[in-house]
Formats: C-alpha cells, sequence, structure tokens
C-alpha cells in the first residue's frame, strides 16, 4: 500500500508557523509535522490556537511561516487549491449544508475531483463505513441528530479523497458511545492510507486514539511525542487531565 | 362566465412570463445576497437582442431565445467578474446603491442606442389564436407560456441534479463550507450571475413577443420581479412559478373587474399580504 511505503515520512510540515487576527496574534512559531498513514492529535483547551492553526493550513486566514504538503508550499495557495492538493478539513461545527440531503452533503465533498465517474462508487462506499447515512441519504442534513450530522462532515471530507483528513472537535457535544463509533471509523480510514490530524479538546480521548500527539497553550505547542508517553507525562497529566 | 375563464387563462399565460422574468432575480439574490435593480434593464436588453436578431437576420424570436440567451450569459458574467465581484457580500446598501447605478447607465445607452421609440417583435404568427370553446388562446402567448414553464422547471432540475447547480445551492447555504469544499467564489457568483442575466435575457425574448419593448420597460419588469420573488420564495424555481401565477392572475383579474390603471395597486399589494402573512415566500419553510 502506497501510505506504508511512506509511513514515518512528513507529509505535512509546519514550520514557524505565526497567524492572528486584525493585528492579534494567536499562534507563536508553531512547527509540527503529520507523517504519512498516522492519527495524529493535537490537543489544548479551548482558545490555545487550534482552529486559527486549522484555518491557517487551509489558507482561510493569512500567516507567516512554511507550510509544506506532500512536497508542495501552501503558503500562496488559496482555500480551494489548498483542497485540490488533498488537504480537507472537517470543520468544526460541522458546518454541513443543512439544507441539502445527506447525499448532496456528500456529493459537495466530490465537487473537485477529476474522477467524477467514480464518485457513484465512492458514495455507497461512505454508506457502508455509515451505514446510518445510507439509510437517511434523502433526508436534509440539517434536521439530523449531532452524531449523524458529524457522520455525515467526515464523509463528506473523505468524499474528497484526501490524504490528509483534519478533524476539528469532532467529538464536542457527542454521546460517548457515537464517538467511540467515529474513533473506529477513523482507524479504519487509516488502513485506507488517509492520514488523519484530529484536532480535540478531549485530551484523554484524543490521544488515546492517536499515535502522536501535540498538546497546544496559548498559541504555541508546549509537548509533543508518542500519544502514550503524552498521556503518562506528569505535566500533561497534572494541567490536562486533572490526575 | 366565459368572461371570467377568459380573463383566468389570461392571467395564466402572463403569470408564465412573469415568472421567467423573476427567475434569474431569484437566483441572483438567494445565492449572492444582491437585489439586483438592474435586472429588468437586463430582461430589456435582452429584447432588444431579440428584435435585433428578428429584424435584420431574421431569426424566429423563439428560436432566436438560445442566442439571445448565451450572448447574455456571457454580459452577465463579465459584469460580475469585473464590477460585481467587488462588492458581493458587501452590506445591501452597496449592493443596492451600484445595481442600481447599473440600471441607469443600462437605461440611457439603450436609448442612445436604440431611440426611445417603440418597437414590437411581429413574426407572422403574432396575430394567430386557438380557440378551445368560448376561449381564445393567443398562440404567441402560449409559446411564451410554454417556453416559461420549461426553463423554470430546466432550472429548477439544473439545481437539484448537477453539479454545478449543487455547488451554487451549497454556496448560496454556507460559503465557509462551500470554500473548504473546493469552490472558487469568484468563478462561481460569476456564473451564477450569467445564468441570471441569461435568463432575463430569454424573458426578454419572451417579452417581446407579447408586449412593447422600450428603453424604460426595465423598472417595472424589477420591481415585479422583486414582488414574485418575495411570494414565491428564494429556495425553490417552483415557487417562482406560483409567485408568478399569483401576480399573473391578480393582475388580469384587477385590470378587468376594478381598472387598468388598479393592476400594479393590486400586485403589490399582494406582496405586502404574503409579506405580513408568510415572509419566507408561499412555498418557503415558516422559521
Amino acid at each position: 500500500m502506497r501510505a506504508s511505503d511512506k509511513a514515518g515520512e512528513a507529509l505535512l510540515a509546519v514550520t514557524d508557523l505565526s497567524a492572528g487576527y486584525g493585528g492579534m496574534p494567536v499562534l507563536r512559531d508553531v512547527s509540527l509535522e503529520v507523517r504519512h498513514g498516522e492519527i495524529l492529535a493535537l490537543v489544548g483547551s479551548n482558545g490555545a490556537g487550534k482552529t486559527t492553526l486549522l484555518r491557517a493550513l487551509s489558507r482561510m486566514i493569512a500567516s507567516d511561516g512554511g507550510i509544506r504538503f506532500a512536497g508542495r508550499d501552501l503558503a500562496p495557495m488559496t482555500p480551494d487549491e489548498v483542497f485540490g492538493a488533498g488537504l480537507v478539513q472537517v470543520p468544526e461545527g460541522r458546518q454541513l449544508f443543512d439544507r441539502m440531503t445527506v447525499e448532496d452533503n456528500l456529493l459537495m465533498g466530490a465537487y473537485r475531483r477529476a474522477d467524477q465517474a467514480s464518485v457513484r462508487g465512492d458514495l455507497e462506499r461512505m454508506y457502508a463505513l455509515f451505514p446510518r447515512l445510507g439509510e437517511r441519504r434523502r433526508q436534509l442534513a440539517g434536521s439530523m441528530s449531532g452524531g449523524e450530522q458529524q457522520m455525515c462532515a467526515m464523509a463528506r471530507g473523505l468524499m474528497a479523497k484526501p490524504q490528509l483528513l483534519m478533524i476539528d472537535e469532532m467529538s464536542l457535544g457527542l454521546a460517548p458511545v457515537i464517538v467511540e463509533q467515529l474513533m473506529e471509523v477513523l482507524a479504519t480510514i487509516r488502513t485506507e492510507g488517509v492520514t488523519v490530524l484530529l484536532v480535540e479538546q478531549d485530551i484523554h480521548l484524543a490521544l488515546s486514539g492517536a499515535d502522536r500527539g501535540y498538546v497546544m497553550e496559548t498559541g504555541a505547542i508546549v509537548h509533543g511525542g508518542d500519544a502514550k508517553a503524552l498521556i503518562d507525562d506528569p505535566a500533561v497529566r497534572k494541567a490536562y487531565l486533572g490526575l | 362566465m366565459d368572461l371570467f375563464a377568459q380573463i383566468l387563462v389570461n392571467g395564466v399565460l402572463l403569470g408564465g412570463l412573469y415568472a421567467v422574468m423573476a427567475l434569474g432575480l431569484a437566483l441572483v439574490w438567494g445565492v449572492l445576497n444582491i437585489v439586483n435593480l438592474a435586472h429588468g434593464a437586463f430582461i430589456m436588453l435582452g429584447a432588444y437582442l431579440s428584435w435585433h436578431l428578428y429584424t435584420y437576420l431574421g431569426i424566429d424570436p423563439f428560436l432566436g431565445l438560445p442566442i439571445t440567451a448565451i450572448l447574455m450569459f456571457c454580459l452577465g458574467y463579465a459584469v460580475q467578474r469585473g464590477l460585481l465581484n467587488l462588492i458581493v457580500r458587501a452590506p445591501m446598501f452597496n449592493t443596492l446603491l451600484i445595481t442600481f447605478g447599473l440600471e441607469v447607465v443600462l437605461t440611457y445607452l439603450a436609448q442612445i442606442a436604440f431611440s426611445a421609440d417603440f418597437r414590437t417583435i411581429n413574426p407572422s404568427y403574432a396575430g394567430a389564436h386557438i380557440s378551445l370553446g368560448p376561449l381564445v388562446i393567443p398562440l404567441a402567448r402560449l409559446m411564451a407560456f410554454g417556453v416559461a414553464i420549461v426553463l423554470t422547471v430546466g432550472m429548477w432540475v439544473f439545481l437539484l441534479r448537477t453539479r454545478l447547480g449543487r455547488a451554487i445551492r451549497a454556496t448560496a447555504q454556507n460559503l465557509v463550507a462551500a470554500r473548504l469544499y473546493g469552490v472558487e467564489p469568484r468563478h462561481l457568483y460569476a456564473m451564477t450571475f450569467g445564468i441570471g442575466i441569461g435568463l432575463a435575457g430569454a424573458a426578454g425574448g419572451l417579452y417581446g413577443t407579447v408586449s412593447q419593448i422600450n428603453p424604460y420597460i426595465g423598472a417595472t419588469l424589477t420591481a415585479k420581479s422583486f414582488a414574485i420573488a418575495i411570494i414565491g420564495g428564494l429556495e425553490n424555481p417552483l415557487g417562482v412559478i406560483v409567485g408568478g401565477l399569483v401576480l399573473g392572475i391578480i393582475e388580469s383579474l384587477t385590470v378587468a373587474y376594478v381598472g387598468a390603471t388598479f393592476g400594479d395597486v393590486a400586485s403589490f399589494g399582494v406582496l405586502v399580504l404574503v409579506l405580513i402573512v408568510r415572509p419566507s415566500g408561499i412555498l418557503g419553510k415558516t422559521a
């Protein structure tokens, strides 16, 4: 499999990235890398700058510093070009097209794909991965439960055939049993060659499902490394896990 | 009774034409959040284009509609790309100002180019009609009605079933998500505005076959399109058909039973009523 050939190499490399809103700095010299085929957790409390980092990576906001993805420089690109390069975001709050059907939402995920002929088959793959979506394919996305909407948002992201899927606050507001299902889906798609960047406030959840992790605090990376080691790190435990 | 039926028929035929006039305005309003005050001026340009194609090149006004629509689409695409993209997502007041300016410019350019004389497109079948018992159905109006329904339903299918139509709806609902999923807004806006103006052009061509044209028809047509879009709602092209029919029938009834000068009073009276009772339109969802 393509992904395992490159396993361990950097797919996304961010160096000294700074960004902010209207002159207010939010990110300060953030450096991190996401390796081919891994699930990487980016954790930190509310306001740490995680979502701002994702916006900068998607080029929705301007930033200083290096962003290399799959051998290409993302810094000068527009959001649609970043998307075309295979860096796909599942945004916080899901941002579904509420008054469109589940199926239309998934088809929007495939909007930019050149291989439109294989889109039908991929729809069926998504319905196999998320059977609930298959049952509700004709339903308006905005009328579903939070868990189903998150499934729809993730399936829409996968329909874009991403190299790297960035998921912002996947577990927010969802029941633990749903979150467990979603984590299993992440494990499945990783075996299919999709690298995952999981951005979470729920530090324990994210680190226990990930290979490696970074901890972010007030706009900077403060810890990083093997996910299991981070969970056991006394400093992390004390600050974030209340243990 | 026969008279009432005839008035109803006239109203329905007029309503179909109204629907296609409002279709482009509703599309642009719904997706770009621009109430295009120049919409009627584009209808007027479409009517003159159709008139020229017929008068100088002998192209039948109905067969010439695709040409009119395509040329107007190109004009619309260029106007959006070069002008309106500057103010898209700007406060409503700015968009009203710039489209009002556009309407004034287009009207006076038309006056210089075409003079203020009234024109009509008079193909050989202009006076022909079909008799259905006591009812008289003018052929040109019936054909215009048919084309209007085909265009409106076609628009509905386009928005629901095609890749571009889906992207247009998605952008109208959630711009941020659409951009995240690879929609390039400037191009998409220009395509949307182009389609809206193409439809306005086609509506103008139809208008020219059933009514007189002059450079000043735009403002009234904008106002009527605006009323229909509100009555029908912005979400669904089929709502625009309903809005067009409502307006057409009410106008015909009012003109026949109350007096010709009261037609517009009744139309805009209905608009006010709809705004009070169902602000999201007749087919729109209540919040």
